[in-house]
């Protein structure tokens, strides 16, 4: 250790902040690095709004910050004439309850079937074709069935979440637990487990964590069929709000809403992998073997 | 002169494993038919002992683990019991520690440790907080014994291999003091991913535990030094034989060598001991070649357990009937 303090040997090398394999930006430089391109993005919009405007003053195309400001403060501030709602949290519930509950049966129908499906290979015979089947079906093809079948109400926009996402995902939690380790069931089942306990107390404990980032990737798809349900019939939700301001060219309006949309898909997808943090799945993520 | 094959022993209801002439196979596409894998095997193992399975990968070693676990069926024997039954599906009778995958990920260890408990506890029992605790008290005295305790709320995947092998050990025997169950434990190259001292130290843990329960242990290693220590009786199944019939019937393992061993538990400096070495050659030599096959006739020599028996047929030595030499069989 002695002859450490003494020694001047200059133990430093340099580093690049940006150009290179060994590049290290650092965490200060690295997000002013991220926000660049953003920046850069906002700053040509506003110059191509502010050249629009100086030749025509009521252009709605590229509205100015200032207009989507009032917008919005409109409709979050002041209620709804016919309704007497303020709409934007309207459009907002509207929206999340239907993704919500879409969400959510899919997410349950998907683990119960899916383990069945991937666990038990007389399950798999009976459903695995009809499921495949299924899957190969264009949700927003049938949109208009959809539509007839369960009316223009909550029912055929839910389904349509549940069903777009619900079959995907029943096939690869299938996939996933068909292609356990079966050492793990033997080893269960030499325990003195029963059928039944192996599914409950091996397979589905060990499904869960997975059914959750499976909802995670799920979620944009999930988004888009919402959004479009509601573009084709609904009174209220962030989607139809879009679709009708699209006939007054509203852009104003629909631009801010479009990335109230990105943040509330932001905002969920955060809170999943919240719930991927709790202590209950720290097992889960150290895939070592 | 007149070529006897080894006769069976009398059976005496007290065999934890009782296989005659079995044979097993996998059908394999690339030659369109059924590829023997075990071929005629001949094996009684009485309760209590502590096989060492050994054999030249490829072998079929945990192939016949899985017959005996239940998880493949054996294709054609004149017997074949386990704990006196043809093994159905797997289940608490049979234990297995596997090389890997031993434990549920998703469980910590004091978890793991209790599942068997947990699935093979009375109705009664799961409702009882007493019984409960004194299960978790037993875990925590094998975690003890493991020197673990302070694993206990760690799930597998943050221990390392040998503490993962021994929480393994202790899920599979924790149920035998309550339960009585498994009667036979199946080891499949449990301590192959291991390093040496790691290894030797669950050698002798697993050694004090067959000592204490007196169960039936078929270990499965690829590590001969290993099977000569831990056994009271090494078997070695071979690819590497041959016959005077057809090479097509020559296909597949068979048991090739059986050879008793001291009856309980010896201590690690045993390993050191010329006859521990020479012994450990010998099988090399004999077993493991693939450019010195043994024949038939020649088992017998090698078929040394009281236990061990072979129904070699007449039509599978005839030359060395004429010429005389099954009988001039090597000894060590």
């Amino acid at each position: 250790m002695q002859p450490m303090e003494n020694s001047k040997i200059e133990l430093k090398r340099s580093v690049p902040l940006f150009w290179g394999l060994h590049a290290r930006p650092g965490m200060v430089f690295g997000r002013v690095l991220g926000l660049l391109p953003v920046a850069f993005l906002l700053g040509l919009y506003m110059f191509a709004s502010h050249s629009r405007h100086r030749v025509n003053p009521d252009d709605k195309l590229m509205p100015s910050l200032h207009q989507m400001y009032n917008e919005m403060k409109t409709i979050i501030t002041v209620p709804d004439k016919r309704s007497g709602k303020i709409l934007f949290w309207a459009d907002t519930k509207a929206s999340l309850q239907r993704l919500g509950l879409g969400i959510g049966i899919a997410a349950a129908a998907s683990y119960f079937m899916g383990i069945l499906m991937g666990m038990l290979p007389g399950f798999r015979a009976l459903f695995a074709p009809l499921v495949t089947g299924l899957s190969n079906i264009n949700p927003l093809a049938i949109l208009v069935i959809i539509l007839v079948a369960l009316g223009v109400g909550e029912n055929s926009k839910v389904f349509l979440v549940a069903f777009g996402i619900g079959i995907p995902m029943m096939r690869t939690i299938a996939g996933i637990a068909e292609r356990m380790p079966g050492e793990l069931t033997v080893k269960a089942l030499t325990l003195g487990a029963s059928q039944y306990q192996v599914l409950y107390r091996i397979v589905a404990p060990q499904m869960l964590p997975r059914l959750i980032d499976l909802i995670r990737v799920s979620l944009g798809a999930a988004w888009i069929f919402v959004i479009a349900a509601e573009a084709v019939a609904a009174t209220e939700g962030l989607g139809y709000r879009i679709y009708l301001q699209q006939r007054y060219m509203n852009m104003a309006l629909i631009i801010p809403y479009v990335i109230y949309i990105s943040l509330l898909a932001y905002g969920s997808d955060l809170a999943l992998q919240g719930i991927l943090k709790l202590p209950c799945f720290r097992w889960y993520g150290k895939t070592e073997d | 002169m007149e070529f006897i094959p080894k006769p069976k022993p009398p059976v005496t209801g007290n065999e934890a494993l009782h296989l005659e002439d079995a044979f097993h196979g996998y059908f394999d596409p690339s030659v369109g038919r059924v590829r023997t894998v075990l071929n005629d095997i001949d094996l009684i193992v009485s309760r209590g002992e502590f096989v060492s399975l050994v054999g030249p990968s490829g072998c079929g070693k945990s192939t016949m683990l899985k017959l005996f676990t239940g998880q493949e069926i054996v294709q054609k024997a004149r017997h074949f019991e386990v704990l006196g039954r043809l093994p159905s599906f797997p289940d608490r009778s049979r234990g297995v520690v596997f090389q890997n995958y031993g434990l549920a990920p998703h469980l910590s260890v004091l978890r793991n440790i209790l599942l068997g408990l947990e699935f093979q506890a009375s109705l009664l029992q799961r409702f009882s907080r007493n019984w409960w605790k004194q299960a978790r008290d037993m875990a925590r005295n094998y975690l003890d014994d493991m020197r673990l305790s302070d694993a206990s709320d760690k799930y597998p995947t943050e221990l390392s291999g040998g503490m993962r092998q021994r929480v393994a050990i202790a899920q599979t025997l924790i149920t035998i003091d309550l339960f009585g169950m498994p009667e036979l434990i199946c080891m499949d190259e449990s301590y192959g991913a291991l390093d040496a001292s790691t290894r030797e130290d669950l050698q002798i843990f697993i050694l004090k535990l067959w000592e204490k329960y007196k169960k039936t242990v078929i270990f499965v290693t690829h590590n001969l030094e290993e099977a000569v220590f831990l056994g009271t009786r090494v078997v070695v199944l071979s690819q590497f034989w041959t016959s005077d019939q057809p090479a097509a019937q020559q296909e597949g393992s068979r048991i090739i060598m059986d050879i008793p061993l001291e009856p309980h538990a010896m201590s690690t400096e045993v390993k050191q001991t010329p006859e521990f070495k020479n012994l450990t050659k010998y099988i090399l030599d004999r077993g493991f070649n693939p450019k010195q096959r043994l024949h038939v006739a020649e088992f017998n020599a090698d078929l040394r357990h009281p236990n061990a028996f072979s129904s070699v047929t007449r039509e599978q030595c005839a030359t060395a009937l004429a010429d005389g030499s099954a009988a001039a069989a090597p000894q060590p």
